[in-house]
């Protein structure tokens, strides 16, 4: 009997904590945005006054940047240092490759970036990474906007799922 | 002698690099790319050629890499080249963008010549008893930059201090020796940086290489005439080819220059009092 109790207790609290950890990479996720956002307003600072090459600026937003973007980039700046890639964008899939656990839609922000760095001139540039920020704004702004209700739907359905499964199992 | 092979090997596609290294690490002088053809490796010796086609891939890597991927940070691509790490110095032909009747990049190179710099220690030590402002002057790959940078290098190491206007960046790559009392201001157009240089860092020498327009002559004067001594570069093949060209005339008619360097084609250079010669 004991056994059965034990059992749903953790039916329960492992679809709660699904529902939870939905929600955390819901907040991961936009924090991810945002820091790359910032991270994009750090690039154009740095093109637009010293026309720095790519490889320093991706080291440099390395330096800025935490977590999993830190790592996109520090590897991103790798590739374009040892030159063995034909372009930006094969580069910046190179880091993507590498880095597993970034949230989805930083990684379509960044493969966007990857793609636009390195084929312009400077205003051409400039004119890329403010597309590419606008489009992280908007997705931001989407996430922003549902996201007390996303997050309570994530934590009570688990909560629910949970319960009712237990009974079920019961 | 010294040259960052290194970085050249760096700039070129990763299956050209071991042939490139085995053929030419020794006498390498200019690495020439055309689309759809052979590479040309130019020596002292002639020219060999590599078995293997250039792609478009080829050249778009080239720029790419030698570039680092940034076109905003090689400016120079309007004026049809650009300099890669080490010095080298790359030229490109191919279909030009032309905006308001001025061309202001490549937009499909179809040939690139790369130039490999060279570092020859020690073969200005001749003319450092030359006093006075120096032209050097010679066709082109005969070696102009190179003497001039040995030039600095032996001036500054004697005492004085010279700052270099090097436009192109191809004077002191990293890894070069710049001698001791050697300031560099990289980058920047020769008309602006000589007046910069004049003002800002109080040199007892200034140098520039490559005078090519009447801009940079009349900086060149503006300077000689504040008591700085000038080490200068120009094309010419002999000092009758000098004269002939207008755009260094008002450096003539001014005697701005005292000595001149002559390169010949092999390299071996000899000097020519100016006074006598006008």
């Amino acid at each position: 009997m004991s056994v059965r109790y034990i059992g749903a207790i953790m039916i329960f609290v492992s679809c709660g904590a699904y529902g939870f950890l939905l929600a955390a990479n819901y907040r991961r996720e936009e924090r991810s945005l945002v820091e790359l956002v910032g991270l994009l307003t750090h690039m154009q600072c740095e093109l637009e006054y010293r026309l720095t090459p790519l490889p320093q600026i991706c080291a440099n937003a390395a330096r800025e940047a935490t977590g999993c973007l830190r790592m996109v980039f520090s590897v991103l700046a790798q590739e374009l240092e040892d030159q063995i890639s034909p372009d930006a964008a094969a580069c910046m899939q190179a880091a993507l490759l590498a880095v597993k656990d970034l949230p989805s839609l930083s990684r379509k922000a960044l493969l966007a970036l990857g793609n636009s760095l390195g084929r312009f001139d400077l205003d051409g540039q400039m004119n890329e990474l403010s597309a590419v920020k606008q489009q992280c704004a908007t997705l931001l702004e989407q996430m922003r906007s549902h996201r007390d209700v996303r997050l309570r739907s994530y934590q009570t359905l688990g909560l629910c799922v949970g319960a009712g499964l237990a009974i079920l199992f019961l | 002698m010294k040259c960052a092979w290194q970085e050249l090997l760096a700039i070129l596609p990763p299956a050209m690099r071991p042939e490139v290294d085995k053929l030419g690490r020794e006498d390498a002088q200019e690495l020439r790319l055309r689309l759809g053809r052979p590479v040309e490796l130019v020596t002292h010796s002639g020219s060999r050629w590599l078995p293997r086609n250039i792609s478009a891939q080829d050249i778009s890597f080239v720029i790419q890499t030698a570039s680092k991927y940034s076109p905003w940070a090689a400016s120079t691509v309007s004026q049809g080249y650009i300099t890669a790490p080490g010095g080298h110095r790359i030229g490109m032909c191919g279909d030009a963008v032309v905006k308001a009747d001025k061309a202001v990049g490549i937009r499909t190179a179809t040939s690139l010549c790369i130039r490999v710099a060279r570092d020859f220690p020690g073969i200005a030590a001749r003319a450092l008893e030359i006093s006075g402002n120096i032209l050097v002057i010679g066709p082109p790959g005969s070696g102009k930059t190179t003497l001039l940078r040995d030039l600095i290098r032996q001036i500054s190491n004697s005492g004085s201090s010279i700052t270099v206007v090097d436009e192109r960046g191809e004077l002191f790559p990293a890894g070069f020796d710049q001698g001791r009392r050697t300031d560099v201001l990289s980058g920047c157009a020769k008309s602006q940086g000589l007046s910069m240089a004049m003002r800002t860092m109080g040199p007892s020498c200034i140098a520039v290489d490559e005078i090519t327009a009447q801009s940079d002559c009349q900086a060149l004067l503006q300077c000689g005439w504040c008591g700085v001594r000038l080490l200068a570069t120009a094309h010419a093949s002999n000092l009758n080819d000098l004269k002939s060209r207008p755009v260094y005339r008002p450096l003539l008619d001014t005697r701005l220059f005292d000595n001149v360097l002559v390169l010949r084609r092999d390299k071996t250079w000899y000097t020519e009092r100016m006074m006598v010669c006008l």
